[in-house]
């Protein structure tokens, strides 16, 4: 690859990596930061400056750590391991518009790494030893496993519309296979955001802002957490959010894109507002919704479902008749 | 070469092993030795020998008036270096094992037992026809089920091991049933010459429908023996009975069982649609019944002995969708499934071994599997442990081990049967299979991070757990040597999909190309992976200043080790939600003289039943055992009795011989 690159291409692909990687790094900030913002204006609070996120990140980077001492090398190593696998699915998920191409990645490839992340992450919560974080777990694996089909119904109904399970080619804007579908996209794209919801453990099915324990899920498993490994946690989950509305908001583009067809060089700009409308979108929605009862939560998750299924069925008559 | 060296090989060590059953004291690690230049000098053998031979054994060995027959092709070599592997490493395994049950265990018994185990094994895979299949078939079974036994002091041993021998009693009738209706039909043992087509009059041996009842038998015979929902009961019940040695590698049994699907059906080009849909449907169910049961086993065998159930599912469904794809002609579909059934088979053989590996060496270490007694393992015995988790890793399907490439495949057959099948129909249920598989993904992690972080994790349970000791070097050996063959195949996935291409090409009657729909590579995912998480570990956690404490307890002071979670808490949200497959409930009693604000014990259980066994096997049992009992009765034991059937059969053959 390397080799056949002429001087001028070479420095466009660096360029463009870089500026991926600068992307890669203040989107997530971004996104909590406006998810916040929204919420406090909703409670008529000024609110913390956008770009707080990375201001707790700075001083969680300079504080010390206090491990529980049944902690093995699984608590610590788990918070690089996640935030590793999660770089690494940014490359791989097109979240984005100047995602670098060549990086060739597939669609059940980047469902079974976020699974890895995620038993690393009950792991590592299981591994303190304490309680709180094991029933967060607990109910983070039963969420996941609920979810786990809807989401990736979704995506595998895109897919065999588009007859290929090569992510690039499902979000390629050349891909003529998908490009009369904006029912199709939407369907997806709606159920990616509901199932986002849920694995990132937002509201309606986990307040992050929470001060029980007992009833915690995402919070609970980051109990024992603290200092830079707090940070890499926090950064991970902000990224992973980053990460799944990028995907979901690609997927209304692409909606949006048969209405009405945009030049090349808005789309980055475009991906990135679609993130942030997003983000101002669930704060929104946080803002008037209330958490769930545990036992209504299947209940959420049934609607995300039932709008994958209808993906599916789309799905399905396209395919038979193309 | 000459071939038929493996047979006489196998045959020889079988016969040599028999007088071990007379040295109650035998040396375990001069047979181990013998069993390990067994495996070697086998796989070599198999290598060095030009495919597709066959060859008929000497004269003296025969059935009746019938010569045992062998053939070595692709498939075979397969299977038999599958064993190989595992033989060794459960070889290297045993001495060590076999100490911590020294006064209990009649080790000639054990190893006589192992080596005709693993030798007919091998002569099954290596049989080229009917009779000869099911002499070393019965040899496998009666063998394995002496394995089971070797704790046959303890009571539910004894019924595991009665339960066992009966469900591969009722294998090896069904199998006998459709073999000799192929036999009837074909007028021929030799598995070359059976063809199921039902349209045939091009074909050697061509069939009529009949072929289809006798695909049927054979279809059920070895789905019995795999495990398959519904006949899997005999699975939880002999694997965690038997020594966790015999149980990894009876998980290989189970592959022997699915050996003979793909050799009987798949290669004998059955055209069945309905039996097609039959191994897809029971292999689904059998993929999320056996995850859901192994999610809420508190007992690490079971947990393992059901997850087999969920793999051998998935094997079942990919050779399913092979059969239905090649029925309708979708031949590419049909190699990408056969090729994932395979991996899934190999793959699941190896992992499988490994997990009960770890699994005997925390016996050993503890003298228990029940996840309750356990706990903080990882501190103690670090290699297990990580082996362990690598297992976990691939049986959840993460990548970059084998389970992922297994199941990936899989996937990618039924996406392709998606777009290529042009029917609503077939469309419709490879979407339904995929939504099962993801639902079967997502308990897998929840069943084996349960199992592994409550076992090996957090404070010890028991104070026998917190004596726990890293096992002998062999067991280590046998388990580095495992694990890393799972990061192996999934790494070296497209050479090992390239060995598997010569049998999907003999299936199909065509030139497949599998390995090129693998468009990524996971060794530079497991490359950036790596260098991503080095360069975190490097600059983020390691420079970081770290105390330590105790954890957060809302500050009461230290908590227990019995205030953390067990796998009974940890399962019980998913619980709640399929409790009507379950039939789960949770008992609390509460005892004491003001029980509501000074209770003096209280006990919360959790309660399951299996459907199957209790409103279909239990009666059905009953019903067999109510028969007997009442033909019991003809059989009193009075002389009387006997002489009146005596005189009345004389009577009545008297009657009958002059009518003639």
């Amino acid at each position: 690859m390397w080799q056949s690159m002429s001087t001028e291409t070479f420095l466009f692909e660096t360029a463009r990596w870089i500026l991926f990687a600068v992307i890669t790094f203040v989107m997530p900030i971004l996104t909590i930061g406006v998810v916040r913002k929204t919420r406090a204006r909703m409670q008529g609070r000024m609110g913390a400056p956008l770009l707080q996120a990375l201001f707790d990140l700075r001083k969680l980077m300079q504080k010390s750590e206090a491990v529980s001492s049944t902690a093995t090398w699984i608590f610590r190593s788990g918070a690089g391991i996640e935030l590793a696998n999660m770089l690494l699915l940014s490359t791989l998920v097109p979240w984005i518009a100047n995602k670098p191409d060549g990086v060739s990645s597939d669609l059940f490839l980047i469902v079974y790494l976020f699974a890895l992340s995620r038993l690393f992450a009950i792991l590592a919560a299981l591994d303190s030893g304490s309680p709180f974080g094991a029933f967060g777990s607990s109910r983070d694996a039963t969420l996941a496993m609920l979810v786990e089909p809807a989401s990736l119904l979704a995506l595998v109904s895109l897919a065999v519309v588009a007859k290929s399970t090569e992510m690039n080619v499902i979000f390629s804007l050349t891909n003529v296979l998908l490009a009369h579908d904006p029912g199709l996209w939407f369907l997806a794209g709606t159920a990616i955001v509901m199932a986002s919801l849920v694995e990132l453990s937002r509201m309606p099915v986990d307040d992050p802002a929470t001060h029980l324990e007992l009833t915690m899920i995402h919070e609970a498993m980051l109990l024992e957490s603290s200092g830079r490994n707090l940070a890499l946690r926090e950064f991970t989950r902000a990224l992973k959010m980053t990460v799944l509305f990028g995907l979901s908001a690609q997927c209304y583009l692409r909606a949006w894109d048969d209405f009405w067809h945009f030049p090349v060089v808005a789309q980055v700009w475009l991906s990135i507002g679609g993130i942030l409308g997003l983000a101002l979108l669930v704060g929104l929605f946080e803002s008037v919704s209330v958490k769930l009862q545990w036992r209504k939560v299947p209940e959420f998750i049934s609607y995300c479902m039932t709008l994958s299924l209808l993906a599916a069925m789309v799905a399905v008559a396209r395919g038979v008749v193309h | 070469m000459n071939p038929s060296l493996i047979s006489s090989l196998c045959l020889t060590t079988a016969l040599m092993a028999l007088p071990t059953l007379f040295f109650r004291k035998a040396n375990s690690v001069a047979l181990s030795l013998l069993t390990l230049m067994f495996s070697l000098l086998l796989s070599a053998l198999v290598v060095a020998t030009a495919i597709d031979a066959r060859w008929a054994a000497p004269a003296w060995l025969s059935v009746g008036s019938f010569p045992m027959t062998f053939q070595l092709d692709n498939l075979s070599v397969a299977f038999i270096l599958l064993l190989t592997v595992l033989a060794s490493a459960v070889a290297l395994f045993s001495p060590g094992y076999l100490k911590h049950f020294d006064e209990t265990v009649n080790r000639g018994l054990y190893w006589a037992s192992f080596l005709v185990f693993v030798s007919s094994m091998a002569l099954v895979v290596l049989s080229a026809d009917a009779v000869t299949f099911l002499v070393f078939w019965e040899l496998m079974s009666i063998s394995s089920g002496a394995l089971v036994a070797t704790n046959h002091q303890n009571h539910s041993v004894q019924k595991a091991s009665l339960i066992y021998l009966g469900a591969t009693r009722v294998a090896t009738g069904f199998l006998a049933g459709g073999f000799l209706w192929m036999h009837s039909l074909t007028n021929s043992w030799a598995f070359q010459d059976w063809h199921f087509i039902t349209n045939a009059s091009a074909q050697l041996g061509a069939s009529t429908s009949g072929a289809h009842f006798a695909a049927f038998l054979i279809f059920i015979g070895f789905a019995i023996k795999a495990g398959i929902w519904p006949f899997h009961l005999w699975l939880p019940y002999a694997y965690p009975a038997a020594p966790c040695t015999v149980s990894s590698l009876m998980s290989a049994v189970s592959k022997i069982a699915l050996y003979g699907l793909i050799r009987i059906l798949v290669l004998g080009d059955l055209d069945s649609p309905i039996l097609g849909y039959l191994a897809i449907f029971l292999g689904t169910i059998s993929a999320f019944w056996g995850v859901l049961f192994a999610l809420i086993q508190t007992d690490l065998k079971k947990t393992l002995a059901y997850s087999s159930v969920e793999n051998v599912g998935l094997i079942l469904l990919a050779i399913g969708v092979c059969l239905v794809a090649k029925t309708n002609g979708l031949l590419s579909v049909a190699a990408i499934a056969l090729s994932a059934g395979l991996f899934h088979a190999i793959g699941h053989g190896v992992f499988k071994a490994l997990m009960f590996l770890g699994v005997g060496t925390v016996q050993c270490a503890t003298h228990t599997s029940r996840i309750g007694h356990l706990g903080g393992l990882l501190k103690k015995m670090p290699t297990t442990s990580t082996c362990f988790l690598v297992g976990a890793m691939a049986i959840c399907a993460l990548p970059p081990l084998n389970g992922f490439m297994g199941k990936w495949m899989l996937y990618q057959s039924l996406m392709q049967n998606t777009w290529l099948s042009g029917s609503p129909v077939g469309a419709g249920v490879s979407l339904s299979v995929i939504c099962v598989l993801a639902l079967v993904g997502g308990l897998s992690i929840a069943c084996f991070a349960n199992a592994f972080s409550v076992s090996f994790l957090g404070e010890p349970r028991s104070s026998s757990a917190a004596r726990a000791f890293e096992g002998d070097i062999g067991s280590s050996c046998a388990q580095v040597f495992l694990a890393a063959l799972c990061l192996a195949l999934g790494l070296f996935a497209v050479p090992v999909i390239g060995f598997l291409k010569p049998i999907c090409d003999a299936a199909l009657h065509s030139d497949t190309t599998v390995a090129a729909t693998i468009h990524f590579s996971l060794s530079s995912v497991l490359i950036v992976f790596t260098s991503l998480f080095a360069l975190i570990y490097l600059l983020i956690l390691k420079p970081s200043k770290v105390r330590r404490g105790i954890i957060w307890e809302c500050g009461f002071g230290s908590v227990s080790a019995r205030a953390q979670v067990t796998a009974d808490s940890f399962a019980q949200p998913i619980a709640r939600i399929f409790n009507k497959l379950l039939s789960y409930s949770v008992t609390c009693e509460i005892e004491g003289s003001d029980r509501r604000h000074f209770p003096e014990r209280i006990t919360v259980a959790p309660h399951t039943a299996s459907h199957i066994e209790r409103r279909i096997y239990q009666p059905f049992l009953k019903l067999i055992s109510f028969i007997a009992r009442s033909l019991a009765k003809l059989q009193s034991g009075s002389i009387h009795l006997y002489l009146v059937y005596l005189c009345v059969t004389l009577i009545a053959l008297l009657i009958v011989g002059r009518s003639f």
